[in-house]
């Protein structure tokens, strides 16, 4: 160990007094001024909620989830319909990944993975030449070819990493994913830049349809730590959307609780992808968060 | 010399010939001669690394004849599911690391059904010591305490406890009184099926009483469990592992924040002194007395190594109170 180890000393010193506080202060790990980050130029991210999103058996409606998408991306990327957004993003050459999570207590809805597909085809990609995957893209014959990809996943908390979210979804993207538990998943955002991810992701998508804003036991899950929070958080930017996806978990469990409490451990990967990786952005003072939709208990 | 014994030629030869009484008392000589050496053996090292290497390995079939066929009207679907530490990643996503670092050797996994009602899920964990079951259980203490097997909690349709070897989850995938019902009953069950209670861990017995918080005892074996309850470094400046067992405890003060108190045992008293060494250097390389320091937040912490053991105190204020935990723990030694 030659060089001094980063210990909770550095963080009381950031935090003032406030241990760990620092993973939620912007521009706190990268020493910035207040000036310098204003002057930094905003990422955009689009978050949309739908009250009607979900039937009474708490599916997604196939609709619903197509009209917060049209309306999401005409103002991530400026357009006047989704279609023109989607032009921008695919091109009728490229050969799509698209990543999903499938994780069994919260996985990508089937309705919102449909929807991608469709889309991807109306661009022109033929059908053979997109693949909807999580676990195994690494030996997946189209992940292997892909020029794009769109990343799609439930926001959770997670017991190793902190939060699941667009980051860490990535992670399948390595032979042997226990190899970047360290630190809790501290490094997570070098995954993006491996030859099979770097510069290809269009679009990354946080699902905030059913949040797990709290885990408990061996699968990290129940229902009741679950709220319908019917919302979709759109971006180019993984670590945009995930610094916005954990500050409403961060909310809810501070309105849940009754009581500040702090994610368990705290996902400090989705800062590092900003501070040490420069991945992308995960300071509120850099972030242009445009909200839309149902506005009632929104937490942000 | 013995009576009986008799000399033939230039040899001593020695010719016992025993009364009844005399062979009584050699038996029972011997007998307590046996008794005593193994039972120093097991008084003089209780630690983590004998009881590992004790083990006695489980079948998926032990496993399978703790967790009844039927409970409250759920059946057991025909399948059970068996992980091993190379396996588990299939089925617990993330927390499969946690289990690892507790050394668990099987995991069985049995889902009940009944129609129109929400699955239960039963997840039995060999942890191969009663140690680790404890520490894993340690790992996550919320909830509402109830009383199954040697320390239970419950809390949003989930039971967690352990007994002996056995570290169990029952969960219920959606909570109604009908299952949180049904999952305490599977538990008691499962509890009563596992005939005998487990040791805890040897070093819980150096944690001063007063102050202490019971229900935030935890016991691990490496950094990351470790930051995962109380976040000290990114590297593992306690040069934690697999041999070393910790265990980490809140005390309440006068103070505006709790004390952490935590001892670590190494397999010897070098690696004790060499991780001492390290701890100091990366966490307080200014400290004028080594091992002590004011941190930014203006607490104390201190760290101190006697013998095998390294005992640190976090957020102490003043520091009165951390030199009183800490000569505690290194003056209530219960080995060299």
């Amino acid at each position: 160990m030659k060089k001094r180890a980063i210990t909770r000393r550095d963080f009381l010193k950031k935090g003032a007094g406030l241990p760990l506080a620092c993973a939620f202060i912007p521009g706190v790990f990268e020493g910035k001024s207040q000036q310098q980050v204003q002057q930094t130029p905003k990422v955009r991210v689009v978050l949309i909620r739908n009250k009607d999103i979900l039937d009474d058996k708490g599916k997604p409606r196939y609709e619903v989830i197509e009209k917060m998408m049209g309306e999401g991306l005409c103002e991530l990327f400026g357009t006047s319909n989704p279609q023109e957004a989607w032009r921008q993003m695919i091109k009728a050459d490229d050969v799509v990944g698209i990543k999903t999570n499938v994780w069994n207590y919260l996985p990508t809805p089937k309705e919102l993975e449909d929807y991608l597909k469709k889309r991807v085809m109306e661009c022109g990609v033929p059908e053979e030449n997109i693949a909807i995957a999580d676990r195994g893209v690494l030996s997946h014959p189209v992940f292997q070819k892909a020029t794009a990809l769109i990343n799609a996943r439930p926001a959770r908390t997670h017991h190793w990493s902190g939060m699941g979210s667009c980051i860490k979804n990535y992670i399948q993207f390595v032979p042997r994913p226990y190899e970047w538990h360290g630190d809790s998943c501290a490094d997570l955002a070098k995954i993006w830049f491996l030859p099979e991810v770097k510069g290809k992701t269009r679009l990354n998508i946080l699902v905030m349809l059913t949040p797990l804003f709290h885990g408990i036991g061996p699968h990290h899950f129940s229902k009741q730590y679950t709220w319908p929070y019917c919302g979709l958080i759109l971006s180019q930017d993984p670590v945009a959307a995930d610094a916005t996806g954990l500050r409403i978990l961060q909310e809810k469990r501070k309105e849940y609780f009754g009581e500040e409490r702090p994610l368990q451990p705290v996902p400090h990967h989705i800062f590092l992808a900003d501070t040490r990786h420069h991945l992308g952005v995960s300071s509120p003072a850099r972030i242009e968060l445009i909200k839309l939709g149902w506005q009632e208990g929104i937490l942000i | 010399m013995h009576p009986g014994a008799s000399m033939a030629g230039s040899k001593m030869k020695f010719k016992f010939s025993l009364s009844y009484v005399d062979t009584l008392f050699f038996i029972i000589f011997l007998g307590i001669f046996i008794i005593s050496l193994a039972g120093g053996v097991m008084v003089k090292d209780k630690s983590y690394l004998s009881e590992k290497s004790r083990i006695k390995s489980l079948t998926a079939d032990d496993l399978k004849k703790l967790i009844p066929e039927n409970i409250s009207g759920w059946k057991a679907i025909p399948e059970d599911q068996v992980f091993n530490q190379e396996t588990i990643f299939n089925y617990i996503d993330g927390a499969g690391e946690v289990y690892r670092s507790y050394n668990f050797q099987l995991l069985l996994a049995r889902r009940f059904q009944q129609p129109e009602k929400p699955d239960l899920v039963v997840d039995l964990f060999d942890m191969g010591t009663s140690y680790d079951a404890f520490g894993v259980f340690t790992h996550d203490r919320e909830g509402e305490k109830v009383d199954v097997g040697q320390m239970a909690v419950y809390k949003g349709g989930l039971l967690s406890f352990w007994k002996d070897r056995f570290f169990v989850s029952v969960y219920a995938e959606d909570e109604t009184p009908k299952t949180r019902e049904a999952v305490l009953a599977l538990g008691r069950q499962i509890d009563s099926s596992i005939n005998r209670e487990g040791k805890l861990p040897d070093l819980l017995a150096l944690l001063p009483s007063a102050g202490l918080d019971h229900d935030t005892i935890s016991y691990f074996h490496t950094h990351h469990i470790l930051n995962y309850h109380f976040y000290v470094s990114e590297e593992n400046i306690l040069e934690l592992g697999s041999e070393t067992e910790a265990v980490l405890a809140r005390y309440k003060t006068s103070g505006r924040q709790p004390i952490y108190l935590l001892i670590v045992r190494y397999p010897d008293e070098g690696k004790a002194l060499y991780a001492w060494n390290i701890f100091c250097k990366n966490y307080m390389p200014e400290a004028r007395i080594p091992g002590e320091i004011r941190v930014e937040d203006g607490s104390w912490t201190m760290a101190k190594q006697r013998g095998r053991l390294l005992t640190v105190v976090f957020q102490s204020c003043p520091d009165k109170e951390a030199r009183s935990l800490g000569e505690k723990i290194l003056f209530k030694r219960i080995e060299k």
